[in-house]
């Protein structure tokens, strides 16, 4: 009789111990996070996981979906802006592991202009496999990663383009010492064995050009240019073939003295227009984005640049608006009015940008597609009015 | 059982003092004079003469070529110089770096401690070796100064020189098309004509190595002193202690930071490369590693003043267990810098940590009353389905709870479980109690700090370099062992259905290539998941080569468990033990001496299998050297050198791992028996 009723007192601690642990938690998930519409308690809860705690950032995103992107960042007070892991010239970490280079900087001048610190930013390094997912998972609000504009990835992978900050495009790089120069075309190469990185369009490209012109070639692939590269300098390859920028970078730094290497043909053999990419359906965010590639390119219009904008503040017309004067439209959109004030100054305008990191690779600015249509390039930004 | 470690360990140290007297009695081998030993030795027949020529010219060439790649113009070194910080730590910013250094110098006080507390150091290195490694290295260095191809020749530009192959210079245009200029005009190199680098004489290199010469010279001269200065055979068997020794030459290595500046690059703040004295990253380095030095000597003579004195095992206990909590407490709690948000701590965690404590303790209390019997066992299997419930309802999200108590909860019910086995008078039932809530204190205190958001960027973000290495090597460590040797037994166990599963998990995992295991992971894992959750890549690399490793160590701790003595089994039976106690106490402690060298073997190949993280996309100690430096504007395809310096730091930690295993199993005896 006795030793039933200490059984049964012990039933009763154990069962009011857990339900004080359950109303504990569902108390603390009330408070914790609003936007849980608590069909997830998995993810939404605390978690005493060390994986789930880094993703903690990601879901309070992935919960909010649907909602305004743009007031998300603004409340988060940060924007995820994913980036090449490696690009030289666009994305590589300095030696202290900060990223430095064309595409991040749009995303510092993205932050600048959403948030007005170009330093409320973090950057998500992304290798190709993974930039699309980490979009539509909201790891990233905004890609600034060496993405070509496709109408397949425009449609069908659910992915929206912002304009175009770098026109670039396959070319091919010969020895002068085998007879090649900056006029040859792609016919020349008949019989030369072409080299470039495995599994990318490039080598599609390459093998399409030749099919089209009827000459023989022999493809040979390694898995990363440095590899490819290497060979070129060795002899093991009469061409490399990949993107244009990539190879005034590497003839730049890496052309032994006792050879001379030439780029060709002038007009690529493929278009790969790289810009900002965003997920579906955010306007508001992705006139945002939009905008701050159009403001740098106006400013470079006008001249002004990260040294001098501080003389053009108040002036009269389109940039006087576009640097937050009278009329000016950017609060409409949801920005602070001197939000591409703040761009120009902590960032720069867009041969700032081309300044600091690709020209320094030996990428011409001038007469190159990527210049103002002014001086008969491609970059022609719609007027801010 | 303490009572017979103790033992155990005044037996080893009794059997190591026997041997070191047996070597002291057993006579010198009789010494041959150099010309006779390299006769008998090197030269005893005409096949064994030849392939002592061969083998020492091609060693000769590999190391005159590896100085020339070493000592080459065209190396850049100071590409990896300046990524110094970027190839240890890659991005965790430089204002916190505090948090490095106090993790590093919480490390080093256990290391240091726990090596003051062995009992045996072992006798150290003999002077006459000590004299040979002065002598070795005296002479590479000699060796190595007359076989390095003498110093490009430079012009006024500091561009190399070149000349064609009858030896006329060449000049250089400015495209950098090399061309000669002579009277006649311009004219290029004929068709398959290769330029030759212009070199300076052997006599001016020579000279141009001066300071090469005098440290050589040193070395030779400190060789010969302690060879010679100390006449008689017997000093030259004299001893000096490894520890020591090894913590003078770090001191010596630490303290050439403040007279020899070693890196010669930096960046200033605008991240311009610059080479001023006081922008160094060495300068910036020498105060906290001097201060690390010194803590480590003074964490040395601490445990070495406690290893004579009644507190030397519970130090011993308590060292080995922080070792075990160090790598959370400085991941989530030093390096992360978490941000607490006061409120719900006071509101909720501390509550309901307490609630655990107390109500987990009032449980634990009664379940180990000796009286309770089948009773017991009826309410911890109630708690047992109450935790699994929990999880069952998480998973379809039928209320909701924090995971914390969630998890909470299965420790208890656990702990519930095991409870009989702890069953005894008052003072032992108190003393389980207390070890629950200190239990539930340290989980609770871990799981509150890793909840909460960090201030800074933790390794998932920063995830970079070598400080992400460690990070698997040790995860790798901590976790895989406890799962190895649950599958080693699993897989000898009498119990078919642990058998079998056991065996099945071994063989698959073992089946399977680890790169495999590692994309699974990277890939396939989420859709494992319940829905919503996603694990940080390095988390999800975290547990594949926990996983791999496990299953390969439990082969290892098999191969331990199947050299144990059948005798031994019978014998634990014969004595009354309980399979726990037997597994415990008798057989796992004899089955892992055995198997020491393959675990750390197996350790030191998860340290190297680490550069696989770059495989998968993360940014680890390969990566930053054979990516991210070349792919820096400066230095643009400066891979080798980056390459070579990794080498010599996985070289460097998988020796000293290697050594330490040689040197536990001499303390352990094991294949002495």
């Amino acid at each position: 009789m006795n030793n039933k009723s200490k059984l049964s007192q012990l039933l009763a601690l154990v069962f009011a111990f857990a339900l004080l642990a359950t109303a504990c938690g569902s108390s603390s998930d009330g408070e914790g996070d609003t936007a849980t519409t608590g069909d997830d308690t998995a993810q939404a809860d605390d978690s005493s996981d060390a994986a789930d705690d880094a993703d903690d950032a990601e879901d309070d995103v992935e919960l909010t979906q649907g909602d305004d992107l743009l007031e998300q960042i603004q409340a988060r007070g940060e924007l995820n802006c994913g980036v090449s892991t490696v690009s030289i010239g666009f994305a590589v970490a300095d030696s202290n592991g900060i990223y430095q280079g064309f595409d991040s900087d749009f995303c510092r001048a993205t932050a600048a202009a959403i948030l007005g610190d170009q330093d409320a930013l973090n950057i998500v390094p992304l290798t190709a496999a993974e930039r699309f997912t980490a979009v539509q998972t909201g790891e990233v609000d905004v890609l600034h990663r060496n993405t070509t504009w496709t109408q397949s990835r425009d449609s069908d992978v659910g992915m929206d383009f912002g304009p175009t900050t770098y026109f670039d495009g396959q070319q091919l790089m010969a020895r002068v010492g085998d007879g090649f120069s900056s006029n040859s075309t792609v016919a020349d190469i008949d019989g030369a064995v072409v080299c470039t990185n495995a599994g990318t369009t490039t080598e599609k490209n390459i093998a399409e050009a030749a099919d089209l012109l009827g000459i023989e070639i022999t493809l040979n692939t390694f898995e990363d240019f440095d590899i490819v590269t290497q060979n070129f300098i060795d002899g093991g390859c009469d061409i490399i073939t990949t993107d244009g920028s990539g190879l005034v970078g590497r003839k730049a730094e890496q052309q032994p003295a006792d050879q001379e290497w030439a780029i060709f043909p002038g007009a690529p053999i493929s278009k790969e227009p790289l810009g900002p990419t965003y997920g579906q359906n955010q306007s508001r965010f992705a006139d945002a984005v939009n905008w701050t590639v159009f403001a740098m390119l106006i400013a470079d219009e006008y001249g002004v640049n990260q040294s001098n904008v501080d003389d053009f503040v108040g002036a009269d017309g389109e940039l006087g608006r576009l640097l937050g004067g009278d009329g000016e439209v950017q609060s409409a959109m949801g920005l602070a009015p001197d939000a591409f004030y703040q761009v120009i100054k902590q960032v720069g305008n867009y041969s700032d940008l081309w300044a600091r990191h690709l020209a320094p690779l030996g990428l011409q600015l001038e007469g190159s597609v990527n210049d103002l249509w002014t001086n008969g390039g491609l970059m022609y930004p719609p007027p801010a009015r | 059982m303490v009572m017979g470690t103790e033992r155990l360990d005044e037996a080893t140290a009794e059997l190591l003092a026997n041997v070191a007297a047996e070597d002291a009695k057993r006579p010198d081998e009789p010494s041959l004079p150099f010309g006779e030993w390299v006769k008998k030795n090197l030269f005893s027949s005409i096949p064994n003469a030849f392939l002592t020529v061969f083998f020492s010219l091609l060693t000769l060439f590999a190391y005159r070529q590896i100085l020339n790649f070493v000592f080459s113009e065209e190396r850049r070194w100071e590409g990896v110089r300046v990524n110094l910080r970027g190839l240890f730590t890659f991005s965790y910013p430089a204002s916190q770096y505090h948090r490095i250094w106090i993790t590093l110098g919480i490390v080093l006080v256990l290391s240091g401690m726990s090596m003051g507390l062995m009992k045996s150091i072992g006798r150290g290195f003999s002077i006459k070796r000590i004299s040979m490694w002065f002598y070795s290295v005296g002479l590479s260095l000699v060796v190595g100064i007359l076989l390095r191809e003498p110093s490009v020749l430079k012009d006024a530009d500091g561009l190399a020189r070149w000349s064609f192959p009858d030896g006329s210079p060449i000049a250089r245009s400015e495209t950098g098309l090399l061309l000669i200029r002579d009277d006649e005009g311009v004219s290029l190199l004929a068709e398959g004509e290769s330029p030759l680098l212009l070199r300076e004489s052997f006599g001016s290199a020579m000279s141009d190595r001066g300071w090469w010469w005098i440290i050589a010279v040193f070395a030779l001269g400190i060789g010969s002193a302690l060879w010679f200065g100390f006449g008689d055979m017997k000093r030259r068997t004299t001893f000096i202690p490894a520890i020591p020794l090894t913590f003078g030459f770090l001191g010596l290595f630490i303290s050439s930071v403040w007279w020899y500046q070693w890196g010669h690059y930096g960046r200033d703040d605008a991240g311009i490369l610059i080479s001023e004295p006081d922008r160094l990253v060495a300068s910036t380095t020498r105060i906290p590693w001097t201060i690390l030095w010194f803590v480590l000597v003074l964490a040395y003579v601490a445990g070495r003043a406690l290893v004579r004195t009644e507190r030397a095992g519970l130090t011993r206990v308590l060292i080995g267990f922080s070792a075990l909590l160090t790598p959370f407490v400085t991941y989530f709690v030093i390096l992360r810098d978490p941000d607490l948000d006061w409120a719900h701590v006071w509101s909720t965690d501390i509550p309901m940590a307490l609630a655990f404590m107390v109500g987990g303790g009032l449980i634990m209390w009664i379940l180990t009353n000796p009286a309770i019997g089948e009773r017991g066992r009826l309410i911890a299997t109630a708690l047992m389905g109450i935790a699994v419930f929990n999880w069952v309802a998480a998973f379809f999200g039928w209320y909701a709870m924090l995971q914390k108590a969630r998890i909470s909860f299965l420790l208890l019910a656990l702990a519930a479980l095991a409870a009989h086995n702890f069953a005894g008078d008052a003072r032992q039932r108190l003393r389980s109690v207390w070890g629950w809530m200190g239990a539930m204190v340290i989980v609770h205190y871990l799981a509150t700090m890793i909840n909460t958001a960090e201030t800074v960027a933790a390794p998932d973000q920063f995830a970079g370099g070598f400080v992400v290495t460690i990070y698997i090597a040790v995860f790798t460590m901590i976790f895989s062992f406890p799962l190895g040797v649950i599958l080693a037994l699993g897989r000898t166990s009498r119990m078919p259905l642990f058998r079998v599963m056991s065996t099945i998990y071994i063989e698959v995992v073992r089946g399977i290539p680890f790169i495999t295991i590692l994309f699974f992971f990277a890939v396939f894992v989420e859709f494992f998941l319940p829905e919503g959750m996603d694990l940080a890549a390095l988390a999800s690399a975290g547990i594949a080569f926990t996983l791999f490793s496990a299953a390969y160590l439990a082969e290892n701790i098999r191969g331990g468990l199947q050299a144990v003595r059948q005798g031994q089994y019978e014998a634990s039976d014969a004595l009354g033990l309980t399979t726990v106690q037997r597994t415990g106490f008798i057989i796992l402690p004899q089955a892992l001496r055995v198997s020491i060298p393959p675990l750390v073997g197996a350790v030191i190949a998860t340290f190297k299998e680490t550069s696989l993280l770059s495989i998968v996309g993360l940014t680890d100690f390969l990566r930053v050297a054979n990516s991210n430096i070349p792919g820096q504007t400066e230095f643009l395809g400066v891979k080798r050198e980056g390459l070579l310096f990794i080498c010599l730091i996985y070289w460097i930690g998988s020796y000293s791992m290697s050594k330490y295993s040689q040197r536990l199993e001499k303390q352990l005896g094991v294949g002495e028996r």
